[in-house]
């Protein structure tokens, strides 16, 4: 599958994304809510580094670039998961979320 | 399902018109008309909202989509409940008689999006397992706003550094303690196992949005989604 996609590989994201995501990141409300949040500054250096890594493979397709791209989402995605889920995950919607809600419930009076 | 067990011990006597029977709609009392029509009209305006966006849509792209005549009842609820997810009739339960304002509405609708959002994607036992209600009512004050800044600072609860967490675990708690005949202990035992776990499950959002630029950005990273997997 790799090989197949090669020619067609593009960044995760528009790199204008990138961009955004950083000055979102510096901008002072962020800061703010990052400190209300988890008592420390947020760390927007990877939003840059991907920004000029995202640019870079559009100018001349360096392989480096793709790389480091693809390890730093891949690490977004790690931060996200590490943590063992309370639940299991279901394979289908529950069966009773559109029934017609009971006109008469058994009740106990 | 043992109705009797229901009323008794989950909860149920918080929303009193539960189950007697739905047909309130040609309800001619007048208090009764304008609690309700000023709810039906607040939470119009909150599903308009880009809060709402991503949470809509992604319950739709679970399978689960959202009608708001069937998912949704304003009722008159005792004390200070706001509302509820009533999973066995799968509808989120807005208290017409205690929600006044729109921002209000807005964070209680999105609190209880969660819940449904969780009922949808997992296998969540809410009447048995403790575990799987701290879990997710913990995520649904870390997401919905009940903790942010200024909602705090209303309720006169000044913190900074951190000050979020407090908050989401003392919400979770109250919560739980609401619904579940158990002790303080207890709950807050329960909350502290789970909440490494369930304060960084932000789905799905990918990050807790205290503006509508993260909830914008979260709605856009939702679209992208695609694109994103296939290109790691």
């Amino acid at each position: 599958m790799d090989r197949s996609g090669q020619k067609l590989w593009r960044p995760p994201r528009a790199c204008d994304d990138y961009w955004s995501e950083f000055r979102h990141c510096k901008s002072l409300w962020n800061r703010f809510h990052h400190y209300y949040t988890h008592g420390t500054s947020p760390s927007c250096q990877q939003w840059k580094e991907d920004y000029r890594n995202c640019r870079e493979w559009e100018k001349r397709k360096s392989t480096e670039a793709k790389e480091a791209l693809q390890r730093s989402e891949r690490n977004r995605v790690a931060e996200q998961t590490k943590f063992t889920p309370v639940w299991k995950l279901r394979q289908y919607p529950p069966r009773d979320w559109n029934m017609p809600l009971n006109q008469d419930k058994p009740q106990d009076s | 399902m043992d109705h009797t067990k229901q009323e008794g011990e989950y909860g149920y006597e918080l929303f009193p018109h539960r189950n007697m029977g739905k047909n309130k709609q040609g309800s001619i009392a007048e208090g009764q008309f304008t609690f309700n029509h000023k709810c039906q009209i607040m939470l119009q305006f909150a599903m308009e909202t880009s809060y709402m966006d991503l949470n809509l849509t992604s319950l739709s792209s679970q399978h689960s989509k959202l009608f708001k005549d069937r998912h949704f009842s304003c009722e008159d609820c005792d004390g200070t409940v706001s509302g509820g997810f009533d999973a066995s009739s799968s509808q989120i339960v807005l208290c017409q008689n205690n929600i006044r304002q729109q921002s209000h509405m807005n964070r209680v609708v999105t609190h209880e999006l969660v819940h449904a959002f969780d009922h949808c994607r997992a296998d969540v036992d809410w009447f048995n397992n403790l575990r799987h209600l701290a879990c997710s009512e913990i995520r649904a004050a870390n997401l919905s706003g009940d903790c942010s800044f200024s909602t705090e600072a209303a309720r006169f609860n000044f913190g900074l550094k951190q000050h979020h967490q407090d908050c989401v675990r003392g919400r979770a708690i109250r919560s739980i303690l609401a619904v579940r005949k158990i002790g303080q202990e207890e709950a807050e035992k329960i909350v502290n196992e789970v909440f490494n776990t369930c304060f960084n499950d932000h789905a799905p959002f990918g990050r807790i949005p205290h503006s509508k630029k993260d909830a914008n950005f979260a709605y856009r990273d939702y679209e992208n989604r695609d694109r994103y997997y296939s290109n790691l």
